[in-house]
């Protein structure tokens, strides 16, 4: 354990270095190559522990120490935390390219496309090439995506709904402390700024997946659990993903078909009729739907899920009665829904 | 069209005396605007048009940035460069920005390569100073900018996901999607009536014109390569098929051995071209062996492609066709149709088409009467059938000859009778199997049995008639199987003088006088040495010293060589098959010894050989035992 730690600060001190120091002027192949090696081994370490949270703990708080002591060397110097270890390669790269002290020939060295591409997850990688091979990866993605582009759920949102099932696995076969789990969809959904919008959709690709295991659909039975819990995530989901997107989420999942309904009938009782517009409207504070959308939502569904009509309009119906089953419109939401769907 | 291309090649083949380019073509600064507004046009606007403009240009764009760098290599300083094109820095930063172009192994590698020519070690001013900030700033961007993947980036380093893994992952998914498309032919269309999504195929196609080089791509690539192809709407992209063709005969990709055969099905330049650089690369490295030889013939992938595909076949049948004719009969380029005959044999007996309706498709222009009877193996026949059925095989050959020889007065007719001819001559050449089993009985026949066999082996090494002379070379070939047959025969030394000088004079030709080839004659010998019944030791004794006063030890050596490859091949474990093996090894052991101590009068002879027929690997001959095997 001392031993990692020791390796931990020392690559943190290496990254330093690679993006702040002049001292790169001085690196040649082997020196460039050892730096990644000790940078791979830091993704090693952070994938290996980032489920144990004690020896997380002790590793963050190295990491802190360490900090301390580089911020006072490098004036420049930006914190790494343990979650910035999963990248560790890349803000070595960063660093190192935007360090104006890095020789021309390290640079041809990464750029380098003479090499065939090593695709192996192998220890030895030789680090010729490694910036070639990413622009060709990129660029192949760019060239590609206009054929891809035609389905609602893209190949890239697609690997993120992946990656999500895959984590969400790993932490539920941990036995202990299943509210970790839910922190953690907490914690992405707390990302940034349009964190909250981006996670939605990659939610819809997780639960879309068809080809899944037994644990799958245990992560997939988690995911809905938890949403069930976060309206205002289920509201978005609701307002900002395409109709197509909700409707194949409400025919593979009775629980968020479910959801999507109740979440359609608050929308529906917040709605007040507005004289000026003529027309049933939000209240001004959170306009994120309008009545006619509100309207196409329930047909879509209906469309899809055609057992789902009788029981929905049972519902409208007795809410209409409670309002006094007045025949004018502008009275009731719930009236004026049901003419809208049966027109 | 073929023939056209196997002249230009045969001039090619030539020693490289002319074709050198003494400068490169000037620079153009037009040029250099032309190609910026495209760049620019490219740029400014993703439409499939636009897309499809840049996979159209991609490979000129190539050649331009190629011209660029070499001029830049010869100027000095970035100052230089930048002064004599002003537009250079605008060119290759906007190209930067085109996947088209970064994706391409080549596009991305000139790129650089440019970048790199406007990169001062030591900056002499403030212009080369930006130069070289701006070079390092648009690599940086290029391989760590996130702009249009902040968002997931973000979120996959929750998960524990880098960068390129995400990256990587991404592309890997969009294959697999765009291969499940491919899958689904139009054929599982429920409704007629609704579109087909054929044209995907073709606009993958497209798209994948700058991703040939790409291993992740790979995968997609064979998938479109192999498809169905039943909806006309499925064609592939021109563009895309010569990408591919010219990446592969670079050798800069492997592809799977399916997608190759694929890619030759339904790409004609790129069949022709790789039968050419077959010929060009087995006629220019003459040293091979025969072993050698049939493993670069099985590298090609060319008799496996040709097995699977009767127009394949057909292509490179009508190459060698033209190559044979030519080259006149060249003996390496018939060794070399043998060699690929029987490969290609072999792949179509192992894909189980073995019934004889399919001979006249892959052999149109053969007289048909002849089909069967030469494509039969002697494997396939009880030995004793053998004797009969070359004297029929003869006498058809015979009749064939002197029908063409009649029409010659009659000149309408001529030219047909000369292409019945040539064309079982040709097919003769591609059954050779024959042609070694004549040879063997030759060995074992009695002087009056000789005669047709005889025949059959003269019309093998001079299918034409010219100046009448076939009568004399029937004598010439009977007095070389006499002295042959006398000589072993006769088992008490010292050996007949005169036979053995009759029989060096005839293996020396003479340029006056019409002659026989040497070839022949020395396979015959070798054969003899071999297989006649006689003790080693007094069969070698005649090898060596007629090889050793014709001067043809390394023919010799040849022969011996081909003749023990055809037994290891072939060979079925009998003892008898271990016998001729040790027989070989000792006569081949007696010619290296004399190697050594070779007779310089002979080599006039060796001269006049070589003169003629450029390589001395001969049609071989296989002892019957091990034919059984050949299947």
């Amino acid at each position: 354990m001392e031993a990692v730690l020791k390796n931990l600060s020392s690559t943190a001190e290496l990254l330093a270095v690679a993006s702040q120091s002049g001292a790169v002027a001085q690196w040649d192949k082997q020196t460039l190559s050892r730096a990644f090696h000790w940078a791979r081994y830091c993704e090693h370490i952070s994938s290996r522990f980032h489920n144990n949270s004690a020896i997380k703990g002790i590793m963050e708080k190295q990491l802190q120490f360490t900090n301390q002591s580089l911020r006072a060397a490098f004036p420049g110097y930006t914190d790494i935390s343990f979650s910035d270890l999963s990248c560790c390669q890349h803000l070595l790269l960063v660093g190192l390219l935007k360090n104006p002290e890095l020789p021309i020939s390290i640079m041809k060295i990464l750029f380098d496309t003479t090499s065939p591409v090593n695709n192996q997850q192998s220890d030895y990688q030789d680090v010729t090439g490694f910036c070639s091979h990413i622009i060709q990866c990129k660029s192949a993605r760019k060239v590609l995506s206009p054929l891809t582009d035609l389905s609602a759920v893209g190949a890239d949102v697609e690997v993120q709904g992946a990656m999500l099932m895959e984590r969400l696995a790993a932490l539920l076969s941990q036995e202990s402390e299943a509210c970790r789990t839910e922190h953690f969809l907490d914690s992405v959904l707390q990302g940034g700024e349009g964190a909250a919008g981006h996670f939605c959709l990659v939610i819809a690709a997780a639960l879309l997946t068809t080809k899944i295991s037994a644990a799958q659909t245990a992560s997939q039975g988690f995911l809905l659990d938890w949403l069930q819990k976060k309206h205002s995530v289920l509201q978005l989901m609701c307002s900002a993903l395409p109709t197509t997107l909700l409707i194949d989420l409400a025919k593979g999942h009775l629980q968020f078909r479910a959801a999507y309904c109740d979440v359609l009938k608050k929308w529906a009782s917040d709605m007040e009729y507005s004289m000026s517009e003529g027309e049933w409207v939000q209240p001004s504070t959170n306009r994120t739907v309008s009545f006619k959308r509100l309207t196409e939502h329930f047909l879509a569904l209906f469309e899809s899920c055609p057992s789902l009509r009788e029981d929905v309009e049972n519902d409208l119906n007795a809410l209409n009665i409670s309002d006094g089953d007045f025949d004018v419109k502008g009275l009731s939401v719930w009236g004026d829904l049901l003419s809208a769907l049966n027109k | 069209m073929t023939v056209r291309l196997v002249c230009i090649r045969m001039s090619q083949l030539q020693p490289q005396n002319q074709l050198q380019q003494t400068s490169e073509p000037p620079l153009n600064v037009q040029e250099l605007q032309f190609w910026l507004d495209k760049a620019a046009a490219w740029g400014q606007a993703d439409s499939p048009d636009t897309r499809k403009d840049t996979c159209l240009h991609l490979s000129r764009l190539k050649d331009y940035l190629q011209l660029l760098l070499t001029h830049m290599n010869n100027m000095s300083s970035t100052t230089e460069r930048m002064k004599t094109l002003p537009l250079l820095g605008q060119f290759l930063g906007r190209l930067c920005w085109n996947p088209y172009v970064t994706a391409d192994a080549t596009g991305r590698r000139l790129l650089l390569q440019c970048l790199w020519g406007l990169y001062s070690e030591h900056p002499g001013n403030a212009l080369e100073r930006k130069a070289n900030q701006w070079i390092r700033k648009v690599l940086c961007q290029l391989a760590t900018e996130e702009d249009d993947d902040a968002a997931a980036l973000a979120l996959m380093k929750r998960m524990g996901v880098s960068p390129k893994e995400y990256h990587l992952k991404v592309l890997k998914m969009m294959v697999a999607l765009l291969q499940e498309n491919i899958g689904k032919s139009c054929r599982s269309l429920v409704d007629l009536n609704q579109r087909c999504s054929c044209d995907n195929i073709r606009a993958t196609s497209e798209a994948c014109v700058p991703l040939v080089t790409c291993p992740e791509a790979a995968l997609l690539i064979g998938a479109l390569l192999q498809q169905p192809m039943t909806c006309v709407r499925a064609a592939l992209s021109q563009d895309f098929l010569d990408a591919l063709s010219s990446a592969y005969s670079s050798q800069c990709i492997s592809l799977e051995e399916q997608a190759v055969v694929s890619l030759w099905y339904h790409n004609l330049s790129s069949l022709e071209d790789a039968v050419l650089s077959l010929l060009e690369c087995v006629l220019t490295n003459t040293g091979s062996t025969p072993q050698e030889l049939k493993q670069q013939l099985a590298q090609s992938l060319l008799p496996k492609a040709c097995a699977q595909h009767c127009s394949i076949f057909l292509v490179a049948n009508d190459i060698f066709r033209s190559f044979l004719k030519q080259t006149e009969g060249n003996e390496s380029v018939k060794y070399l149709i043998q060699t690929f005959s029987s490969c290609f044999l072999r792949e179509l007996a192992r894909l189980q088409h073995k019934t004889s309706g399919s001979w006249k498709a892959l052999f149109p222009q053969s007289p048909q009467s002849l089909l069967v009877p030469l494509l039969t193996r002697p494997s396939e026949m009880p030995r004793e059938a053998w004797k009969h059925h070359l004297n029929w095989l003869s006498g058809s050959l015979q009749t064939l000859t002197e029908e063409e020889e009649e029409g010659d007065g009659d000149g309408s007719r001529s030219t047909r009778g000369h292409h019945k001819v040539f064309e079982a001559w040709f097919l003769l050449i591609q059954c050779a199997h024959w042609v070694q089993v004549a040879v063997w009985l030759l060995v074992t026949s009695d002087p009056e049995d000789c005669g047709p066999l005889l025949w059959l082996l003269t019309f093998y090494h001079h299918p034409t008639n010219r100046g009448h002379h076939r009568a004399s070379q029937l004598v010439h070939a009977k007095e070389a199987w006499d002295h042959l047959h006398s000589l072993y025969s006769v088992s008490s030394c010292p050996l007949p003088v005169d036979r053995l000088q009759s029989l060096v004079t005839l293996l020396s030709p003479q340029p006056e006088r019409p002659s026989l080839s040497p070839l022949f004659i020395l396979n015959l010998l070798v054969n003899f040495a071999v297989f006649f019944q006689q003790s080693l030791s007094g069969s070698a004794e005649i090898l060596q010293t007629v090889v050793n006063r014709s001067g043809l030890v390394n023919e010799a050596a040849c022969v011996l060589r081909s003749l023990e490859l055809r037994l290891n091949e072939d060979s079925c474990l009998s003892s008898d098959t271990n016998r001729v093996h040790l027989r070989i090894n000792a006569l081949q052991n007696t010619l290296t010894h004399m190697h050594a101590a070779s007779d310089p009068a002979g080599n006039q002879a060796h001269a006049h050989i070589n003169a003629q027929n450029q390589t001395a690997v001969s049609s071989s001959s296989t002892p019957p035992g091990s034919l059984q095997n050949d299947k």
